[in-house]
């Protein structure tokens, strides 16, 4: 026994001489590394956000300044502002809106793909290209000009130009927002693809039809996935601003028919020069948005099923 | 040693990564090549853009040594983008500027004393009285570049075929509003662009009563009623057809293309004489120009204003260039050829008593036309107060409510007048 352990611990010897470092230096190299990312977060990131939360609680102009002023920039912004308030239901009409839109044809599309057998790749390339092209400005300004008066859908349904009526503008946003559904129906797809197909024969087989098939096998199985879709869009929805934008060449019209959250802020902040109330304007809507995220996981419990919680 | 080197190279790419960084916190003005580069914005139309680049590159030929960069865009972009750069620190070398602008940055302490540049920047051949709009609190933070006014610029040949006559001498608010209904009703588009959204034809019209839109100490020169009335009037003209609708009103954004005249689809429009000259590309069919309307009893509302300054950024790292940039375009002769009345008509006498005569096509008409208002019009009212620059927005957004029949005409008002005393009061 003995004369056999010492060749083998011969044999490991050398593959442990160029033994590991130290921890502690390994961490040092690790920080080294991330430094520029870090040093990124501090200056890029925290150190905004740290003045942006001093500048909420200031009138500051741009020019001059900041004066402090306490929370006048808050009290104003609940009590004293009427297009405050008429860009917060504006937001919420977006939405409500454009969110279960977007959703629901995600997901009608990704059920047609994850069926189809040729050209699979083509359709989903072709329906996954708006989302790429996505938040850029000159999709917008397509957008406006397809949705203005003389446009294409002016010509078809002789609208006479949605993006100038009040009452259609922000439908022309949401729209918007809608076609680009790539980037959730790619992550239905995965998740339609996890499902066993046993499930959909099981019930096949007890006499389901399509549409049963759907409500109890599809939509309960997918439900992780749509909850994801549902809280990151929602998140997206919240701050949507570069298309209310370019419709509304940066005005948040007709009549403040898009004046949506950001575009409201974009105009207290870089068009009347009050980067105070723009500041608190910012971390109003973080802490909405912080809000109804804990409240979407707190109803997730009733209705999203994990496959794992089945097993209990 | 392969670990000692991996380590300094983690090190140097932590030290490149830090600069590139930083980088963007640099001044400005950095020299390529050895040459000084100069940034000089403006806003204005294609029109004026060509004559400037034309300008500019005579420069550069006659200061080799100097890099000038340009860009412009449409007035209410350039707003927001000069008050975003410079509340960062990073102002243009050479920046055009309104006079609404001047208070707020000479105050703001974005703008260089030009005074201090006079080796290279002459202002003897300027009339005093103009040159004195650049000044805030006796520093001369600005020159003005041009002279311009208020005109009704129209499509000759839709007009004439019209049969309606064609505009006179002068005319009052409700004789151009019959004129607007008659027109209608004859080539079947609107007569004008709806003037109720524009805060510059309302002060035309509070003028030609007598008011202003500021007091001298920086107050709202009008009540809630006046304004009523403006819009009231206004809002029964786009009722009976004979101004733009608010689907096309709302369109508007500083620009001559998004005006209904530059779109083909109304017969005048009331605009500033230099930006006119856009129209000549828009409207093939020929623009001419008559003088704003005037009050009821004819006292004239509009009024001769400097139309744009030059200023220079207090943090150009050239100074001297940027004066000579500024020199250059108010007082060189072949620049002033070039340059034309694009941006009003210069203001150096000089050049304008030689330029006058030699000016050609539409410049020629603009000149025409300022000289038949020599005169005839009141003194212009001083630089408005700072929070005025908002109010320009504000006042055609609320005038959007209106048009859009979401407010009457009184509720926008008050709207207007609560909004705009808080903003002249922070």
């Amino acid at each position: 026994m003995t004369t056999t352990a010492i060749p083998a611990e011969a044999k490991r010897a050398p593959a442990a001489a160029p033994k590991r470092r130290p921890k502690r230096e390994r961490e040092g190299a690790a920080w080294v590394f991330l430094s520029p990312w870090v040093l990124g977060a501090i200056v890029l990131t925290l150190l905004p956000m740290a003045v942006s939360l001093y500048l909420s609680f200031t009138d500051y102009d741009l020019f001059n300044p900041p004066k402090w002023v306490g929370l006048r920039n808050y009290v104003q912004m609940f009590t004293e502002d009427p297009r405050y308030w008429r860009s917060v239901v504006t937001t919420l009409t977006y939405v409500v809106v454009a969110v279960p839109l977007q959703l629901a044809l995600a997901l009608v599309v990704a059920m047609a793909l994850k069926g189809m057998k040729r050209g699979k790749g083509f359709y989903r390339s072709a329906f996954y290209a708006p989302s790429l092209l996505g938040a850029s400005m000159s999709i917008a300004l397509v957008w406006r000009a397809i949705f203005n008066d003389g446009g294409t859908v002016d010509h078809l349904l002789g609208t006479g130009g949605w993006v100038n009526k009040p009452g259609w503008a922000l439908l022309a946003v949401a729209l918007l927002t809608v076609w680009q559904f790539g980037a959730p129906m790619v992550i239905f797809l995965a998740g339609l693809q996890q499902i066993p197909a046993e499930l959909y024969e099981a019930a096949a087989v007890d006499g389901a039809g399509k549409w049963r098939q759907f409500v109890a096998v599809t939509v309960p199985m997918l439900s992780p996935v749509l909850f994801f879709n549902l809280v990151l869009q929602t998140i997206q929805a919240f701050q949507v601003f570069t298309p209310a934008f370019a419709v509304s060449a940066g005005k948040g019209g007709p009549a403040d028919s898009t004046l949506v959250y950001t575009m409201y802020l974009y105009d207290r902040g870089f068009v009347a020069s009050h980067m105070g109330y723009a500041s608190a304007m910012a971390w109003v809507l973080l802490l909405v948005i912080g809000v109804v995220t804990a409240v979407l996981f707190r109803t997730s419990r009733s209705w999203v099923f994990y496959a794992s919680e089945g097993d209990r | 040693m392969p670990g000692h080197r991996t380590k300094r190279f983690c090190a140097s790419a932590a030290a490149l990564a830090l600069c590139a960084l930083l980088a963007g916190c640099g001044g400005t003005g950095e020299s390529a090549g050895g040459k000084v580069v100069l940034r000089y914005t403006w806003w204005g139309n294609p029109d004026r853009a060509e004559r400037t680049e034309q300008a500019v590159a005579l420069f550069e030929k006659q200061h080799p040594d100097v890099d000038v960069t340009t860009s412009f865009s449409g007035y209410d972009a350039y707003k927001q983008k000069l008050a975003t750069q410079a509340a960062g620190g990073d102002a243009p070398d050479v920046m055009q500027l309104d006079y609404r602008q001047i208070d707020q940055y000479a105050s703001g302490g974005v703008l260089l004393d030009l005074a201090k540049q006079k080796a290279v920047l002459r202002t003897s051949e300027i009339d005093q009285g103009l040159l004195a709009t650049g000044r805030v609190d006796d520093v001369q933070y600005a020159i003005p570049q041009g002279r311009g006014t208020e005109t009704v610029a129209y499509d000759v040949r839709t007009w004439k075929k019209s049969g309606v006559p064609l505009p006179g001498g002068s005319w009052t608010w409700s004789r151009w509003a019959d004129t607007m209904r008659a027109l209608a009703k004859k080539t079947g588009k609107p007569g004008a662009t709806d003037p109720g959204q524009s805060e510059d034809a309302f002060e035309v019209w509070l003028r030609g009563q007598g008011k202003a839109l500021y007091t001298e100490d920086g107050g709202l020169g009008f009540t809630t009623d006046d304004l009523t009335r403006w819009w009231t009037f206004t809002d029964q003209l786009r009722r009976e057809g004979a101004v733009s609708p608010a689907e096309q009103t709302t369109q508007l954004d500083g620009s001559v293309e998004n005006t209904p005249l530059g779109r083909g689809e109304s017969v005048t429009d009331a605009n500033w004489d230099a930006p006119a000259s856009g129209f000549l590309a828009l409207v093939p069919t020929g623009v001419a120009l008559a003088p704003m309307p005037s009050g009821e009893d004819g006292t004239p509302g509009q009024y001769f204003k400097p139309s744009m300054f030059l200023g220079v950024s207090a943090n150009t790292g050239h100074p001297k260039e940027a004066a000579q940039l500024v020199d250059f375009m108010i007082n060189d002769r072949e620049a002033a050829k070039i340059l034309g009345a694009s941006r009003g008509i210069p203001v150096n006498e000089t050049i304008r008593d030689e330029i006058g005569p030699r000016l050609k096509d539409f410049d020629k008409t603009i000149a025409v036309y300022q000289a038949s208002l020599e005169g005839k019009l009141k003194d212009p009212p001083q630089a408005p107060p700072s929070g005025d620059n908002a109010l320009q927005s504000t006042f055609q957004r609320d005038y959007d409510q209106v048009s859009y029949a979401r407010m009457s005409p009184r509720e926008a008002a008050e709207n207007y007048v609560t909004e705009a005393k808080a903003e002249l009061r922070s």
